[in-house]
């Protein structure tokens, strides 16, 4: 019911991909980054934490905004003993 | 006649991309504060590639420029073109012969420290672009008007150039959304308000609806805040007044039909990522 819901409403209007677009492109501009440097900054960030504890499930690494302020937001799951 | 105001206020008029609309924002609330009794300067720091005579209709009572003023070749107030419609409005052209480097932010400011005695508003329409001739437009300002588009590539450079603002300690930065097409918006075509407030983080001044009539008063060389019967020309005047500190309440530019209203709610609900 709610994938069919979900489906009905899906917004696939190139308003949304705008507004996607921009969020992506702006959070780059503003901490003078790239999709490229999230990348290699997310396998360096892993790489070190890995040798020191066991990490378990999806490790994210990205940038977040808040008005007109960016932040590195790390979210890596550990595995428990 | 004198001013209507004790201070003075430099307010420049920038975008990064060219062609949202600066040249044409700078004329009509120019025009709209003049109408009002205002004592206006507006200053023209496209050296090179200058509009405002043309967009204002003052292109054939030019006789000397900025750059002249600067060099000596003739007073300030020489240069000065008084516009016949509005006995307030006063407008310094730019240099068609020279280019941005030819100016200095410091020229630019005395320029400015010695109009602000003589007027209530002095407009300064900013060159496209990040170099010397945004550098020199910022100069003397002490509040900023960005102009944008609901266009991606024109929301970004409206960033960069907010960006920048803040980097030169600027307070005072606000928004106008130039050519804003309701039914794209509601159709889920075009950037709405909304999005733009969301992606750009500062106060609104004002949302200039897309409208024809402006380029036909272009074509005159006429200000759209003349005719009654724009919708922009009523826009840019709503932008003046807003400056002047009065209240003025934005337009709605809300979903009307019932099927809209129940699509909107749903994609909120259920299209989360």
């Amino acid at each position: 019911m709610l994938d069919f819901l979900k489906r009905i409403f899906a917004d696939s209007s190139s308003r949304k991909q705008a507004n996607d677009r921009l969020r992506v492109v702006l959070t780059h501009d503003r901490a003078g980054t790239s999709s490229r440097l999230m990348e290699t900054l997310k396998e360096e960030i892993l790489e070190v934490i890995s040798r020191h504890v066991e990490i378990e499930g999806r490790p994210e690494v990205k940038i977040i905004r808040e008005g007109r302020h960016s932040a590195l937001d790390i979210n890596i799951p550990l595995k428990g003993r | 006649m004198g001013k209507k105001t004790e201070g003075s206020s430099v307010i420049v008029v920038t975008s990064g991309k060219g062609g949202v609309g600066k040249t044409t924002t700078v004329a009509n609330v120019a025009s709209a504060l003049a109408r009002k009794g205002y004592k206006i300067a507006v200053m023209d720091l496209d050296i090179g590639l200058k509009k405002l005579d043309l967009i204002l209709g003052l292109e054939n009572r030019v006789i000397y420029d900025i750059i002249q003023v600067i060099e000596g070749e003739c007073t300030l107030k020489q240069a000065l073109v008084k516009d016949k419609r509005f006995p307030e409005l006063y407008m310094l052209p730019a240099a068609q012969t020279r280019n941005k480097d030819d100016i200095k932010p410091e020229q630019v400011q005395e320029i400015c420290r010695q109009l602000r005695p003589e007027f209530d508003f002095i407009f300064i329409d900013c060159p496209a672009g990040i170099e010397q001739g945004f550098r020199n437009a910022i100069a003397a300002a002490d509040k900023a008007i960005v102009v944008t588009n609901p266009e991606v590539s024109a929301v970004r450079d409206a960033d960069r150039i907010i960006g920048m603002l803040e980097s030169a300690q600027f307070q005072d930065i606000q928004l106008v959304i130039n050519r804003l097409q309701a039914s794209m918006v509601r159709s889920g075509d075009m950037l709405s308000i909304d999005d733009l407030m969301e992606h750009l983080c500062i106060s609104l001044l004002g949302i200039v609806p897309e409208d024809k009539k402006v380029l036909i008063s272009t074509n005159k060389g006429e200000p759209i805040v003349l005719n009654e019967h724009s919708e922009a020309g009523l826009a840019f005047n709503n932008i003046a007044n807003r400056l002047l500190g009065q209240q003025v309440d934005f337009p709605s530019f809300e979903e009307d039909s019932l099927w809209g209203k129940i699509r909107n709610l749903g994609r909120n609900l259920f299209s989360k990522q």
